[in-house]
C-alpha cells in the first residue's frame, strides 16, 4: 500500500512514484499481440495459416513450370491465406473482447476506449508486417529448396512486395473496423465476406452503378495490389474502396465502443 | 474537505424509462469496508460500474481518489476492480491472464506468483486455463487480479459468489486486512450475512435508491428491542397482538416467521400471561438479529422480478 503522494510546499524534488505512469502505447500494442497468441485458439491459428501458406508455396513452386512462373506470380498465390484469415482475426481481436466479456478488464485497466482501439491498429498493422515478411521468407525458400527459380529473383519487384503489404494490411484493418462496428464476431465475418459479392452482383445488375463500382468492390480493386504494378487510377480507387469500407464502419466502431455502458 | 477514496455524488442511472439508480450519494474513507448490500436488481452492479468508468451515469458523478475513473493514469495501480469473475478468456491459462494484466499495468512478474499464492491457487491450477475454473476458483483469480497493482482501493461485487464458506472466511479476513492496512473496500452482496461481519459501513440499496446507510450499530439503533414467537401458531400470535394492543405495543412481522416488537422482553411476558399465551421463544434481539430485520424491512417490497426486467431494458437500450 502506498501513502498517497504529498507534495512540498517549498518545491523540493518528490520520489515519483511509477503508480500513476500510464501504459504508453507501445506497451498496449504489445499486448494487445500478447492477447492475440495466448490463448488456446490464438495459439494455433497462426500455426495453421504458417502451415496451409508452406503448402501452397510448395504447391505454387511446384506447379509453375510455364512461362509466367515467375517470383511474383508464386508470391501472389502464397499470400492467399493470409489476405483470408487476417480479416478475420482482425474481426476477432475486437469482437473476442466482446464474446469473453474481457472488455471489463481490458477497460477498467486502459480506460481509454480510443486508446484500446488505436492499440488494436497498430496490433493489426504489425501483424500484416509479420506476415507479409513471412510469405516473402516462405516464397524465397520455396523458390531455392525446390530449385526452381521461377524467373530468378529478378521478377521480383519490391514495389509488388510494398503492395502486398499494404494489401495485407488494409484487409486486416476492414476485418477490424466491421469487427467494431458489428461487435459480434459471427455477422462481422459473414458481412465481411459477403458485401463484396453483394456489392459486386448489384453493381453488375444496376447499369447506373457500373461506374461505381470499380470504385468500390475491394474483389477487384484490392487484388491487382498482390499481383502488378499499380496505375494511378488503380491507387485512386484501391484508395477510395479502404477509405469506405474501412472509414465507415471504423468511425460506426469508435462512437459504439466509446460511448456504450459496458456488460 | 478532502476527496474521499470513492465518491458517488447524485448517481443516476435510466434506461429508456426505467431509472435503474436514482440520485446514489455515499462516500468511502480509507481503512473501512463498506458493505453495499441490496437485493439482486437493486441497482448495485449499475452503481458499481458508474464508480468504474464502465457506465456513464444519466446524472451525476463519480470519483475515485478525487478524480473520475477514466483519468485515472494507470488505473490498475490504484484500484483493484472485480465486476464479474467470469470475464476472463476461457481459452487464457490462469497465470498467464495475470501476467498479461501484470505487463501492462507495469508491475513486477513476481508479483502474479505472489499474488496466486495469496489466493491458494496452486500451479497446477494455474496452469489450467480459465475455461476449466469452477466459479470459486475464478473468484479467487479475480481476487489475485484485482491486488495485483498494489491498489489503495478494492471495489468488488459479489465477490462471495461461488465462494465456499472456508472461501468466504478467508476472503474477508483479506479484506479486512487490507483495510485496516489503510485501504478502501467496497463490496457488494445481496446477503447481508456476507458482510455484516467486516463492514464498518453499510450502505443499503433497494428499487435503484438507498434506503439506509450509516455504520451497523446506527442502523440498528432504531431497529426492534424484543424477537418473540409464540408456542401455537397464527392463533396464538392473534391473541398476542390483542393483548399487547390494549398496552399500546405494536408487534410487527420479523424475519421467518417471528414477531418483532420495540417494548421490553418483561412487557411482552406479562402481556402473555394475563393473555394465557405460552410463548416459545422471547428475548433481547441481538444488533446482529435487529440488522437482518431492518435489512428485512426494508429491501423486502423490492419485487423479484427487477431482475430480469434490469436485463432486458439493458438489452433493449442496446
Amino acid at each position: 500500500m502506498s501513502a498517497t503522494a504529498i507534495r512540498p510546499a517549498d518545491g523540493r524534488p518528490v520520489r515519483q512514484s511509477t503508480k500513476d505512469v500510464p501504459p504508453n502505447m507501445g506497451r498496449l500494442i504489445a499486448i494487445e499481440l500478447r492477447k492475440m497468441v495466448n490463448t488456446r485458439s490464438g495459439f494455433w491459428v497462426p500455426i495453421g495459416v504458417a502451415a496451409v501458406t508452406l503448402l501452397v508455396a510448395i504447391i505454387a513452386s511446384a506447379n509453375h513450370h510455364g512461362h509466367d512462373a515467375t517470383f511474383a506470380h508464386v508470391l501472389h498465390a502464397v499470400v492467399g491465406p493470409c489476405a483470408y484469415l487476417l480479416p478475420v482475426m482482425g474481426v476477432l481481436l475486437i469482437c473476442g473482447e466482446w464474446s469473453q466479456r474481457t472488455k471489463l478488464t481490458t477497460f477498467t485497466l486502459v480506460p481509454s476506449r480510443r486508446r484500446v482501439l488505436t492499440a488494436k491498429l497498430g496490433a493489426s498493422w504489425i501483424v500484416s508486417t509479420i506476415a507479409v515478411a513471412f510469405c516473402l521468407l516462405v516464397t524465397v525458400l520455396a523458390a531455392s529448396v525446390l530449385g526452381h527459380h521461377p524467373g530468378g529473383t529478378g521478377s521480383l519487384s519490391w514495389q509488388v512486395v510494398g503492395q502486398t503489404w499494404i494489401y495485407l494490411a488494409a484487409t486486416m484493418v476492414i476485418g477490424l473496423a466491421f469487427g467494431s462496428a458489428l461487435l459480434v464476431s459471427a455477422p462481422a465475418i459473414v458481412t465481411y465476406l459477403l458485401l463484396p459479392v453483394v456489392w459486386a452482383t448489384i453493381a453488375g445488375n444496376i447499369s447506373a452503378l457500373a461506374g461505381v463500382s470499380h470504385w468500390l468492390d475491394f474483389g477487384q480493386t484490392f487484388s491487382p495490389l498482390a499481383q502488378e504494378t499499380l496505375s494511378g487510377t488503380q491507387w485512386a480507387h484501391a484508395l477510395v474502396t479502404f477509405v469506405v469500407w474501412a472509414g465507415i464502419p471504423l468511425a460506426i466502431g469508435a462512437r459504439r465502443i466509446g460511448r456504450g455502458d459496458l456488460d | 474537505m478532502l476527496p474521499s477514496m470513492i465518491e458517488a455524488n447524485s448517481l443516476t442511472k435510466r434506461y429508456g424509462g426505467r431509472t435503474a439508480v436514482r440520485d446514489v450519494s455515499f462516500r468511502c474513507e480509507p481503512g473501512t469496508v463498506t458493505g453495499f448490500l441490496g437485493p439482486n436488481g437493486a441497482g448495485k452492479s449499475t452503481t458499481l460500474k458508474m464508480l468504474c468508468g464502465m457506465a456513464q451515469p444519466t446524472s451525476g458523478h463519480a470519483s475515485i481518489l478525487g478524480k473520475p475513473f477514466a483519468q485515472l493514469p494507470n488505473p490498475g495501480r490504484r484500484v483493484g476492480v472485480l465486476i464479474d469473475a467470469s470475464a476472463q478468456h476461457s481459452g487464457r491459462r490462469g497465470v498467464e491472464t495475470l501476467a498479461t494484466s501484470a505487463q501492462l499495468m507495469g508491475v513486477d512478474r513476481s508479483r502474479v506468483e505472489e499474488m496466486l499464492k495469496l489466493v491458494d491457487l496452486d500451479e497446477t491450477a494455474a496452469r489450467k486455463r480459465v475455461g476449466q475454473y469452477s466459479l470459486g476458483m475464478r473468484q479467487r483469480l479475480g481476487i489475485a487480479h484485482a491486488l495485483l497493482g498494489d491498489p489503495e482501493v478494492l471495489i468488488f461485487d459479489e465477490p462471495a459468489n461461488g465462494l465456499d464458506p472456508e472461501g468466504m472466511r478467508w476472503m474477508r479476513a483479506l479484506l479486512r486486512d487490507f483495510a485496516d492496512r489503510g485501504g478502501t473496500v467496497l463490496l457488494s452482496s445481496h446477503l447481508l450475512g456476507e458482510v455484516q461481519m467486516i463492514a464498518d459501513r453499510l450502505i443499503v440499496i433497494a428499487r435503484g435508491e438507498i434506503v439506509a446507510q450509516g455504520t451497523p450499530s446506527e442502523l440498528t439503533g432504531g431497529g426492534p428491542r424484543t424477537t418473540v414467537r409464540t408456542a401455537d401458531g397464527p392463533t396464538a400470535d392473534r391473541a398476542l397482538r390483542r393483548a399487547l394492543t390494549e398496552m399500546e405495543i405494536v408487534l410487527r412481522e420479523g424475519p421467518d416467521g417471528s414477531l418483532v416488537s420495540d417494548a421490553e422482553p418483561e412487557q411482552i411476558g406479562r402481556a402473555a400471561l394475563r393473555g394465557g399465551i405460552a410463548l416459545a421463544e422471547l428475548r433481547t434481539a441481538s444488533d446482529a438479529a435487529s440488522l437482518e430485520h431492518l435489512f428485512f424491512e426494508l429491501t423486502s417490497d423490492a419485487q423479484p422480478e427487477t431482475q430480469t426486467e434490469t436485463r432486458d431494458l439493458q438489452e433493449a437500450a442496446r
